[in-house]
């Protein structure tokens, strides 16, 4: 029996284990590679400890262009899609009974309709009506802003009906009807009685439509035009050509998020103990930590989280992973002279073969030009000295290479490709 | 104080698709009386009130508050003030605010506000309580200041949605006298509604039946518990034995019902019904429980009803004695206990005597459902 | 007592500048934002992609040709099937499919746990764990699987390294990185919606069929599966709908040879620019996955209010 028991637990751990592994393991890994100098990102093989990829991040104008863009259709899709959802769920509390069912399948649907078919139908309906209110609405209907936030708010404003609805179920109508009973306009009604009480709901729906929003691509990637977001500009890079700054990016956007979601929980425990306090359920008793941290273990983390954070700026400041770079260069140097003469050796014995063979009338053609290709250009192209010194002057404001170009770089200018076998290439592509 | 704000109901009719909630409803109601309507849920009186607030119109006829015509005019701008069966106390607000609520969305300052808020709660014996929050407050405080909120709005009507119903027994017969007391000292009508017959036969000046969107009798609680008007006002009003029959023999405003089971019996008809009850008739006797008595030598002028003794109740202040009723349905007399042995056991034959003034007939009917 | 919508009762309920805002909103959303746009995509899936000045000429009438396009490809003959496409289409409704079901079976365990051990700190704290992935960029989780997946990437280094393989497999290729990101991409969406519902189970009712001696799968199948029914439809729902309609995960780690059916929109509308062709594609995607949907919704018999509960 409690060997049994002992299985189970076992069993429950490991199962725990795989599933957060698998959420959070890649996040973790994306994360660590923003700190590797390597221009794949990787955390094997580690080759020195850098932020260089963020100095990169912070000087790459389409990045912080997109996140411009992504503020202002977040914000407008927030607006939009808040109030088209509060009255949604407020005229589905009045509607007929029999038409409820339909009206709820209607607004709901959204949610279910795919993304892609969201952004079409968006830009093709704004460019059917443009094309029938003539050239004046052009502008605006076929502006990237304009047709982000009402493809986005499509479907968000479900998501907010949603929070909204959970929230009326506990709404009594009487409340309403009282105020107007005692002379409030409904105007007064719905700001002073309705709207307080929806507000935790209305403060949760505004996160959830901006982020959503923030982070949508399906429909943006119709819609979007002139105005890429952020998502739109992740996605071209990572679809073109990957490098660490994106893993910069990644890094700081799950660090705000854990910081959301610990500072939330941090909040709703420390609610929680107020009540708990009130109802005089509370332990009482003395602690060294102030009243805030006590018995609140997300207030705890979110603090040494700040502390960490600090830190770690601080340290990017002052750290230079120069000389870890100037080492790691030698050894490659080393390891590539050292394949180069491998390689020679090889082309010497096989020569010396050849030779022995006999003469052949193509022999002494084919032996020149690999031959003097061996020599010099080789180490000229590959060394990898080159790549690493240009992501390091990258750093420097002002002229850097574009982050997706480096990979693509390296195996272009290889007429001598063949000479190599193909690993060898990915890792001088690759570093 | 009969300088009040009088409200009628002008021939009202309120239909929801097919269904009639209220139907061809007359009532008037002076100024400063303390009106009930009574009758079991789902009768229409919610709906009724509902009307005179102002958040439905009738479907037919006119909702008149001081004589003026209601028609058009929204619940915010009718004199009216109703507490809600809830209370529908705001709770996210503080008391006092709550209690001014209408003080506020006419723009009054926070000083004006404040010392309103007190004066209400001194008179509700809430005072130094403003500053909390409705979930901190006791079922008969919330009541309280759910009165001062709608007093503080001065209306010239009160219109009160079963505001007790929440609360314990011991509560709601307190809070009864202190709505009365309250009723009295502002003066202004109070329309209330509720199912409890007792509420509203203690605090009413005027009681309306209601059953089933009909207004079945107007009047003042010993015109409804003495003389109902229908069956079913006499058996939703009070408990009543029923005994059924034809109608033999009228003399005068008396009636001589042929019973299916207890003989002949003798009943005053009931004054609505008065010319209108004729021989042959299907008609329907009631007595109250505490109307009857054991017959005994000095009650010859009396009429005697005999029957079978099922079981007996000891009750504390009175006896119940069951008795072998009409159509299988158990008859209750309740005889004070003053001390003396009941008399009556398991399986005995009684005759019991009753007051014709006290039994009344009248056409048969609908009953109230227990 | 319900009131019915009659415009009037309405406006009295909410006055007429609140009832006025109210309907605006209500119709602007449902008019412009849902039903017109829907039906002007369907409208041009049945038109020619005509230049600009040959709109509203006597070529521009309606026609099946894009559909006809999907079943027949570009010569139009009848008998020929345009096979590359119509593979696409249903490679992608199977792997959604199958993308689910793992998904479930991932989850349902998961959301029991979480679901009937109420209140701990450890179980808050895996709540907040399982929070975070779920706010961070369906494209840098993608990118995270990209990463991870690579053929220097640490599955195949750790894989190597163990001498369980001697070669980096190619996992975009064999298409086992789109799975897995697709998985990743909305197993929350799974997840929660099962953890609300199983949450809401009382736990006596275990208990009980425990004490009668029940056994766990048939405590499972008999009360804790019913119970968490909406959960799981609603669940499964989304995360088919999402990932048949997903986009990111194929484009960035999608195998060169194998497409999304959602990427054959993408290029017709962005880079053939033949938007017609496209909102054809579109509305087949979208029909057929609803038409999916409801019927194993009516197998299973659930109600459409369950989704999104």
């Amino acid at each position: 029996m409690k060997s049994n028991v002992f299985v189970s637990r076992l069993a429950l751990g490991i199962y725990l284990l795989i599933f957060f592994g698998y959420l959070l393991g890649p996040l973790l890994i994306m994360s660590l590679t923003a700190f590797n100098s390597n221009a794949f990102p990787s955390v094997s093989p580690w080759a020195c400890f850098t932020f260089e990829w963020f100095q990169v991040l912070f000087h790459d104008e389409r990045i912080l262009n997109s996140i411009k863009n992504s503020v202002i259709i977040g914000i407008g899709t927030v607006i939009l899609s808040v109030a088209m959802g509060l009255a949604a769920s407020l005229v589905l509390t009045q509607v007929w009974a029999k038409w409820r069912s339909t009206y709820y399948t209607i607004i709901i649907a959204p949610i279910l309709i795919p993304g892609v078919v969201l952004g079409i139908s968006t830009v093709v309906f704004w460019d059917r009506l443009s094309r029938i209110l003539g050239p004046a609405s052009d502008a605006l209907f076929h502006n990237g802003i304009f047709l982000t936030v009402l493809g986005q708010s499509t479907f968000i404003a479900s998501y907010a009906m949603l929070v909204f609805v959970a929230r009326l179920q506990r709404y009594d109508p009487g409340l309403t009807e009282a105020a107007l009973d005692l002379g409030a306009t409904h105007t007064q009604a719905f700001r002073k009685i309705l709207l307080p009480f929806m507000r935790p709901a209305i403060a949760s729906a505004s996160v959830l439509a901006f982020l959503a929003s923030f982070e949508n691509y399906n429909t943006t990637t119709f819609t979007f035009g002139r105005y890429p977001t952020l998502t739109i500009e992740l996605a071209q890079k990572v679809r073109y050509g990957i490098n660490p700054s994106i893993s910069a990016l990644a890094f700081i956007i799950v660090v705000l998020t854990v910081f959301g979601a610990i500072a939330l929980e941090a909040w709703r425990r420390n609610k929680l103990k107020a009540l708990a306090v009130k109802e005089g359920t509370a332990p009482v008793g003395r602690s060294i930590l102030p009243g805030f941290l006590r018995g609140n273990w997300a207030a705890v983390v979110l603090v040494l989280m700040s502390f960490a954070v600090i830190t770690v700026f601080w340290a990017g400041q002052s750290y230079s992973p120069a000389q870890c770079k100037q080492r790691v260069l030698e050894l490659k140097q080393a390891e590539t002279q050292r394949r180069i003469q491998e390689l020679q050796l090889q082309r010497q014995i096989k020569r010396q073969a050849d030779a022995l063979k006999g003469p052949d009338i193509f022999g002494p053609s084919s032996q020149s030009g690999t031959g003097t290709a061996g020599d010099n250009p080789f180490g000229g192209v590959f060394n990898p000295g080159n790549l690493e010194g240009q992501s390091g002057t990258g750093t420097g404001p002002t002229e850097q290479p574009k982050p997706e170009e480096e990979p693509k770089a390296a195996p272009k200018p290889s007429p001598f490709g063949g000479v190599f076998d193909p690993g060898n290439l990915d890792d001088v592509g690759g570093n | 104080m009969a300088d009040g704000v009088g409200v009628d109901l002008d021939n009202v009719w309120i239909r929801f698709g097919d269904f009639v909630a209220v139907r061809e409803a007359n009532v008037h109601i002076n100024g400063g009386d303390f009106f009930s309507f009574l009758g079991p849920s789902g009768c229409g009186k919610t709906t009724i009130l509902r009307a005179i607030s102002g958040f439905l119109d009738p479907s037919e006829g006119r909702v008149l508050i001081g004589g003026n015509d209601m028609a058009g005019i929204g619940p915010n701008k009718r004199p009216t003030a109703l507490i809600f069966q809830n209370l529908a106390l705001f709770p996210l607000m503080k008391i006092w605010e709550n209690i001014t609520f209408s003080m506020e969305v006419k723009g009054a300052s926070t000083a004006e506000r404040r010392k309103r808020a007190d004066e209400l709660l001194d008179m509700i014996a809430l005072e130094g309580q403003g500053d909390k929050l409705p979930s901190e407050l006791s079922g008969g405080q919330k009541q309280r200041v759910a009165i001062a909120r709608a007093l503080c709005a001065e209306p010239d009507v009160l219109l009160l949605d079963e505001p007790l119903s929440a609360l314990d027994l011991k509560l709601r017969q307190h809070m009864r006298t202190e709505l009365r007391e309250i009723q009295q000292r502002v003066g202004i009508t109070f329309i209330y509604i509720t199912h409890d017959q007792g509420e509203a036969l203690t605090m009413s000046d005027n009681v309306a039946v209601m059953r089933a969107g009909i207004i079945d009798q107007i009047g003042t609680g010993h015109d409804v518990y003495d003389r109902p008007a229908t069956a079913f006002v006499a058996s939703f009003v009070g408990e009543n034995n029923v005994f059924r029959g034809k109608i033999q023999e009228i003399q005068g405003n008396e009636a001589l019902m042929q019973s299916n089971r207890s003989g002949l019996l003798r009943a005053t008809i009931t004054p609505s019904a008065v010319g209108e009850l004729k021989v042959g008739d299907d008609a329907m006797m009631f007595i109250r429980p505490e109307a009857l008595a054991l017959a005994n030598g000095d009650s010859h002028d009396k009429a005697r009803i005999s029957a079978k003794v099922l079981s007996e109740e000891f009750e504390g202040n009175s006896y119940s004695v069951y008795l072998e009723g009409d159509g299988g349905k158990e008859m209750k007399m309740s005889m004070p206990n003053l001390g003396q042995d009941p008399e009556a056991s398991r399986g005995q034959d009684l005759t019991l005597s009753y007051d014709v003034g006290n039994a009344m007939v009248m056409p048969a009917g609908e009953l109230a459902s227990e | 007592m319900k009131k019915p919508l009659i415009f009037s009762q309405f406006f009295r309920n909410n006055g007429k500048m609140m009832g006025g805002i109210m309907m605006f909103l209500v119709a602007f959303w449902i008019i412009v934002l849902i039903l017109l746009p829907q039906l002007s995509m369907l409208d041009f899936s049945f038109r020619f992609n005509l230049p600009p000045k040959e709109l509203g000429g006597p070529k521009d009438v309606y026609t099946l040709h894009n559909y006809r396009y999907l079943l027949y490809g570009a010569d139009g003959k009848e008998g020929t099937y345009n096979t590359v496409d119509l593979m696409v289409f249903v490679r992608t409704i199977i792997a959604a499919m199958a993308v689910t079901i793992a998904d479930l079976i991932l989850c349902y365990p998961l959301a029991y746990y979480l679901g009937q051990s109420k209140g701990t700190g450890f179980v808050r704290l895996l709540v907040v764990l399982l929070i975070i992935p779920y706010w961070i960029n369906e494209i840098l989780r993608a990118f995270a699987l990209r990463i991870i997946f690579a053929d220097s990437g640490i599955v195949n280094d750790v894989l190597m390294t163990l001498h369980l393989i001697k070669e980096p497999i190619d996992f975009i290729r064999a298409d086992i990185a789109l799975y897995a990101g697709l998985g990743y991409a909305y197993i929350l969406l799974m997840l929660f919606p099962m953890y609300n519902v199983i949450e809401s189970l009382d736990r006596n009712q275990i208990e009980a069929a425990r004490d009668m001696g029940a056994s766990w799968t048939r405590i499972h199948r008999r009360i804790v599966i019913p119970h968490a029914k909406p959960g799981i439809s609603s669940g499964m729902t989304m995360v088919f709908m999402l990932s048949a309609g997903a986009l990111a995960a194929p484009q960035i780690l999608g195998g060169p040879s194998s497409l999304w059916f959602t990427q054959l929109v993408y290029q017709w509308f962005n880079g053939s620019l033949n938007w017609q062709q496209g909102s054809a594609y579109a509305i087949v995607l979208l029909v057929s996955s609803i038409v999916i949907v409801m019927t194993f919704m009516k197998i299973f018999k659930v109600n459409m209010g369950d989704i999104g509960k």
